[in-house]
C-alpha cells in the first residue's frame, strides 16, 4: 500500500501580473510527492518549476487550487504557523548556496536548529554528524567566502537536512558549482534520501535528471504530454 | 549562535559604516553631556547664590511670610527650629534671620532699602554672600552692637565711609516708627545691582530690640542642605519634625525664590528641547543608516525567513543591532567626552568677557565662567535617552526587514 502524499497540489494555478501582461506560471497543476521520493521538476526557464517549489515550501500562494504538505491545507496557515512550518518540515537548498555570511560553516548549519531552540548538545551532535556527512567537518570554523562554491553548497545541503524535514527542495543546486563538485553534490544528496530523506529538485541539468527516480516534466505550468518518468 | 553575536557580527562586517555611525551616537552624548552638564552647574550654582543671599535652600517661616513678608509676620522659637533643623542628616546650617524693609539715613542723604538682621557669632560666608564680598572693614562684632555693613551702592548714594553714622527706622511689631543709630562697620560689594544698592546687614539683638521682639523671635530660619536633589526630602522631614509649631510653613528655594526657580524651568525647558532636537537630526542619522543596511541585507532576511526565522525574529535582529550601535556610540562617546568634560569642570571656559563680570539672572549673580558638573541622575537620562533613541532609530528599519517577503528576495539573486 502506498503512504498518503506527503505533498499534494490539487488544480495549482499561479498568475502573476507584470504590468498590465498576465503570466500564467502555473496552469491547473495536480501532483503529489510520496516520502522517500527523489524527484526532478525539469523543463525549459518559465515552465514554472521555481513557482512551484514556493508553493510548496510556503513561501508563495497559489492563486488558485490547493496546496498541502502532510495533509494540512497552506492556505489554512498564518504567517507564524508558516514560518514554523519551513522551520521544521522543511529543508531549502538554493541555486546560490544563500549561507549567512556572518555565521561559520557550524553556524550555518546549526542555524535551523538554533531557530528551533534546540539544546546546545543535542545541536552540537546533530551538526557534526550531518558536516561528516557532507565531508566538509574540518571546514567548521569556516566563514562562507573561504568556502569554494561546491563546499558552501555543502553546508547549505548540512543546514537543509540538520533538521530532519519532512522534505528537501532544492532549487538548481548544482546550477553554479563545476562538473566534478555537481556529482559530489548529487551523490551527497542520494546518500542523504536512501536514509530516508524526500528531495524534490527543479533542474535543466542533465545529470541531475540522470540520477532523478521519478521526473516530472514541466512546459507552461502544466504537465508536459510526456508526463512523468519513474 | 545567538542573535546578540549575529547583530554584532553584522555590525563589524561593515566597520566604517558601524564607526561612523557610533560617531554620530557619540556626538550626541556629547552634546547631551554639554548642555545637560552645562545646566546642571549653572542652575545649582544659581540656586546656591540664591541660597546664601538670604532664605537658604529652605526657609522656615510664619504662615504667610512668604506671600506677604512683613514684619508682622513672627517665626516663634526660632532657636528650637533651628537646633531641629541642624539635628536632620544632610543639613549643613541653619541660620536665624529677620528680613525686612527699613529707611536709611544720613546727615545728608536717605535711601529706603531692605536689611537682613544676622548673629555674626554663627554666620559664615560659606553660606552669607555678603560675608564673602565685604570689600572695606569687616563684619560687626556682636548681635547686639551698633554695626551695620552696608552695600557699596548704598555707601556711595548716603556717602558712607568705615565709622560713619546711619539712622535706620523701621516699623516695629506693633505698627509704631522706631529707630536705631548705627556705625558703618564695612562695605561690601556683589555686583548685583539690587543688592550693593539697597540691602544692609544688622546685628540680630538689636534690631530684635528695635522691632520689639522677644529674644526667641524672628522672621525666618534659613536652612542649608548639603546636596541640592535632596531639598524636597529634607523639607518633608523638617516639617514631621515641626509640625507641633503651629503657624509656621517650611518653604522649599522654588517657593521663595519664585523667579530665579522660574527662570530655571524656562531655561531647563529649552535646554531639553534643543537637546531633543539635535537628538531627533541625529537619530534620523542612524534611521537612514540602519535603513540603508538592511536594504542591502533584503536577499539575506529572505534566506533566513525562508528557512523558517519568523518576521519578528528578523526584526528583533536589527534592532538588537541598534542597540549595539547605540552601546558602541555611548563608550566611544564617553572616551571623546572625557577629557572635555574634566577641562570643563576643573578650568570652563570664562565668559566674562561677553557677559561682564556682574550679570544677574532671576534676582542672582550668574557665574560668568561656563562649567560643566553632571549629577548621576543626569548621567543615567543621557545614557537611557540615547540608547533609547538609538533603538527607537531602529524601530522602522526593523520593521522594514521583518516584513521582509522572501519569495520577492529569492526572486532577486
Amino acid at each position: 500500500m502506498r503512504d498518503s502524499p506527503l505533498v499534494q497540489l490539487e488544480d495549482v494555478s499561479k498568475v502573476y501580473q507584470q504590468g498590465k501582461i498576465e503570466v500564467r506560471a502555473v496552469d491547473h497543476l495536480d501532483l503529489t510527492v510520496q516520502p522517500g521520493e527523489f524527484s526532478v521538476l525539469c523543463g525549459p526557464s518559465g515552465s514554472g518549476k521555481t513557482t512551484i517549489l514556493n508553493m510548496i515550501g510556503a513561501l508563495d500562494v497559489p492563486s488558485d487550487g490547493t496546496v498541502r504538505l502532510e495533509g494540512k491545507d497552506l492556505a489554512d496557515l498564518g504567517r507564524g504557523r508558516l514560518s514554523r512550518l519551513r522551520r521544521d518540515r522543511i529543508g531549502f537548498v538554493f541555486q546560490a548556496y544563500n549561507l549567512i555570511p556572518v555565521l561559520t560553516a557550524y553556524e550555518n548549519a546549526e542555524f535551523v536548529l538554533s531557530l528551533q531552540n534546540r539544546p546546545e548538545a543535542e545541536r552540537r551532535e546533530r551538526v557534526m554528524t550531518v558536516l561528516e556527512e557532507v565531508g566538509m567537518a574540518d571546514y567548521v570554523d569556516r566563514r562562507p567566502d573561504e568556502l569554494s562554491g561546491g563546499q558552501q553548497q555543502r553546508i547549505a545541503i548540512a543546514r537543509a537536512v540538520v533538521s530532519e524535514p519532512a522534505i528537501v527542495l532544492a532549487d538548481e543546486p548544482t546550477a553554479n558549482v563545476d562538473s566534478e563538485a555537481a556529482d559530489t553534490i548529487l551523490d551527497l544528496m542520494a546518500h542523504l534520501n536512501e536514509k530516508g530523506v524526500t528531495f524534490l529538485f527543479s533542474t535543466h541539468d542533465q545529470r541531475v535528471m540522470d540520477r532523478a527516480r521519478r521526473l516530472i516534466r514541466l512546459r507552461d505550468g502544466r504537465l508536459d504530454v510526456h508526463g512523468t518518468t519513474t | 549562535m545567538n542573535m546578540t553575536q549575529m547583530a554584532w557580527r553584522n555590525l563589524v562586517r561593515n566597520k566604517r559604516r558601524s564607526l561612523i555611525t557610533s560617531f554620530s551616537v557619540a556626538f550626541g552624548v556629547f552634546l547631551a553631556v554639554t548642555f545637560t552638564g552645562s545646566g546642571d552647574y549653572s542652575y545649582t550654582k544659581m540656586i546656591d547664590t540664591g541660597a546664601v543671599m538670604g532664605f537658604g535652600h529652605l526657609t522656615v517661616e510664619a504662615a504667610g511670610y512668604n506671600d506677604r513678608p512683613s514684619l508682622a509676620r513672627i517665626l516663634t522659637g526660632a532657636s528650637d527650629v533651628q537646633a531641629t533643623a541642624l539635628r536632620l542628616p544632610r543639613v549643613e546650617a541653619a541660620m536665624t534671620r529677620i528680613m525686612g524693609q527699613a529707611m536709611f539715613a544720613t546727615g545728608s542723604n536717605s535711601s529706603g532699602g531692605f536689611f537682613m538682621a544676622i548673629d555674626p557669632a554663627r554666620e559664615m560666608p560659606l553660606y552669607n554672600f555678603f560675608l564673602r564680598s565685604i570689600v572695606s572693614g569687616r563684619l560687626f562684632d556682636t548681635a547686639d552692637g551698633r554695626g551695620i555693613l552696608v552695600g557699596a551702592g548704598m555707601a556711595a548714594k548716603l556717602n558712607l565711609r568705615l565709622g560713619k553714622k546711619v539712622i535706620v527706622t523701621m516699623t516695629d511689631k506693633h505698627g509704631e516708627l522706631t529707630s536705631e543709630l548705627l556705625r558703618v562697620s564695612g562695605i561690601f560689594k556683589t555686583g548685583d545691582n539690587s543688592a550693593d544698592h539697597h540691602l544692609t546687614l544688622l546685628p540680630l539683638d538689636r534690631v530684635r530690640r528695635i522691632l520689639n521682639y522677644g529674644p526667641d523671635e524672628a522672621t525666618l530660619v534659613a536652612v542649608y542642605v548639603k546636596d541640592l536633589r535632596q531639598v524636597a526630602a529634607v523639607g518633608r522631614r523638617l516639617s514631621e519634625k515641626l509640625r507641633d509649631l503651629r503657624n509656621i510653613e517650611v518653604m522649599p528655594w522654588q517657593k521663595t525664590q519664585a523667579d530665579l526657580s522660574g527662570l530655571i524651568r524656562v531655561d531647563r525647558l529649552f535646554n531639553y528641547l534643543l537637546q531633543s532636537l539635535v537628538g531627533l537630526v541625529i537619530a534620523a542619522g542612524i534611521m537612514n543608516t540602519m535603513l540603508m543596511s538592511v536594504l542591502e541585507r533584503t536577499r539575506e532576511f529572505g534566506i533566513m525567513m525562508a528557512v523558517g526565522m519568523a518576521s519578528r525574529q528578523v526584526a528583533r535582529l536589527v534592532l538588537i543591532e541598534s542597540f549595539w550601535i547605540g552601546i558602541m556610540g555611548l563608550l566611544l562617546g564617553m572616551i571623546l567626552t572625557a577629557p572635555w568634560f574634566w577641562y570643563m569642570s576643573e578650568f570652563g571656559i570664562d565668559l566674562s568677557r561677553y557677559v561682564g563680570v556682574d550679570y544677574s539672572a532671576g534676582g542672582v549673580l550668574v557665574d560668568p565662567v561656563m562649567k560643566l558638573r553632571l549629577y548621576k541622575e543626569s548621567g543615567f537620562m543621557i545614557l537611557f535617552a540615547v540608547l533609547g533613541l538609538t533603538m527607537a532609530a531602529g524601530v522602522y528599519p526593523a520593521i522594514k526587514a521583518g516584513r521582509t517577503v522572501p519569495v520577492e528576495s529569492l526572486k532577486e539573486m
